[in-house]
């Protein structure tokens, strides 16, 4: 059985969606991070990073944070959704890092300056939008030639990334301007496990469309 | 045979420093990125987001980008510096998700505003100052309690923050 401390947050949608499509058992702690729930030492002994997503496994008594290693960690135990043959195992590592690395902070900067302080500071606005369309770019490149991140099959490296392209709407993105973009968006929106990860812990929010 | 693509930034270095600790033999293909080098269609071809390191491994046919992943990759590769299973793999790998994701992206940012651009914004300065102090907190309060990031030994963990 999994613990799941989490907020229905991008970095915390990734880990709903991928325990939905794994059909795991596991128990949401709802962590409000509005409220500063991530500030409180029971919570804290589990992420001092006070972020979420973080995870403690039952079976075996394993805690994790950062929803890229939960999702490591997922796959591995499952062996599901991050393929074992070498060329599309490194690859999707490789796109997870790309989110990891880019997509999340990135995104994440030009969600605090272009949507929640708008009128802080032109300069940096500018600097991760700029960012944030350039790595579009990148995908909508890779989504080309490619149905899935990997190039292989539906991955955590997709999982990882869904979630933040889910956000374009707040981050001033017309995902039409990005096609194939579009298209792999829309092909995750419709999985039942999206959309089942997506209202955890419930809310009322729809899944934006472009 | 492996060939390296990178230059003398942080996360080029964390590769190198594996690569050492590995005692892997490797080919070093600068890539100068001030001049733009990372734009060239040869460099795009094995990194379409543009940033350094890149790796091509001719024995396996693996070519990987993403610092984290290469990491990942010449571990597994050699069995070291990533334990295989149990709560010290899930460390390593949390605290290296953190570096890449948290640690490494906000120094980037810390130093975009303060040092290339000091005066842009005050407020972009403020921010990323706060958040790498409140980083720098986790780390101290971390390596308070354990030797290594992992809490286990020196890892791929320890190599992706210490640059
Ligand atoms: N790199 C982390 C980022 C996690 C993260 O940014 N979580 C946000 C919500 S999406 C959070 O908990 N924020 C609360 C805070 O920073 O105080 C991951 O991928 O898990
Ligand atoms: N998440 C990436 C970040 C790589 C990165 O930011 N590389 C920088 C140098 S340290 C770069 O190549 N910048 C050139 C550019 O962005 O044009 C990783 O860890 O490999």
């Amino acid at each position: 059985m999994i613990d799941l401390y989490s907020w229905g947050t991008p970095n915390g949608r990734k880990i709903t969606i991928m325990l939905e499509e794994l059909g795991l058992e596991y128990t949401m702690h709802p962590i409000n991070i509005a409220k500063d729930d991530q500030f409180k030492p029971e919570f804290l002994a589990i992420s001092p990073n006070n972020k979420i997503p973080a995870i403690v496994d039952t079976d075996n008594g394993q805690t994790l944070f950062e929803s890229g290693a939960i999702l490591m960690y997922l796959a591995e135990k499952t062996g599901k959704f991050m393929p074992t043959e070498d060329k599309a195992r490194w690859a999707t590592i490789e796109w997870l890092m790309f989110q990891m690395g880019g997509v999340g902070p990135m995104m994440g900067q030009t969600h605090h300056f272009v949507k929640y302080n708008a009128d802080k500071s032109a300069y940096a606005s500018d600097r991760y939008l700029t960012e944030t369309k350039r790595l579009y770019k990148v995908m909508d490149a890779r989504l080309a030639n490619n149905e899935w991140l990997n190039g292989d099959s539906y991955s955590i490296a997709d999982i990882a990334t869904w979630p933040w392209v889910a956000r374009h709407d707040w981050q001033t993105v017309d995902l039409n301007d990005y096609p194939n973009v579009a298209r792999w968006y829309k092909t995750i929106a419709a999985r039942p496990a999206t959309q089942r990860g997506w209202n955890v812990p419930e809310t009322e929010q729809k899944i934006p469309m472009p | 045979m492996i060939d390296l693509y990178a230059w003398a930034t942080p996360n080029s270095r964390k590769v190198t420093i594996l690569l050492e600790e590995l005692g892997l033999a490797y080919r070093l293909h600068p890539v100068q990125i001030r001049l733009g080098e990372q734009h060239r269609h040869q460099f795009l071809a094995i990194n379409p987001n543009n940033k350094i390191p890149a790796l091509v491994d001719h024995e396996t046919g693996i070519q990987t980008f993403e610092s984290g992943a290469i990491l990942i990759y010449l571990a597994e590769k050699t069995g070291r510096f990533l334990p295989k299973s149990g709560q010290a793999r899930a460390a390593t790998l949390h605290w290296l998700m953190w570096q890449m994701s948290g640690f490494g992206p906000m120094l980037g940012n810390l130093e975009h505003f303060s040092k290339l651009n000091p005066g842009r914004s005050a407020d972009a300065e403020a921010h990323f100052q706060r958040e790498i102090r409140r980083l720098y907190g986790v780390l101290n309060g971390r390596l308070g309690e354990t030797d290594h990031l992992n809490g286990d030994a020196y890892s791929i963990a320890d190599m992706a923050t210490w640059p």
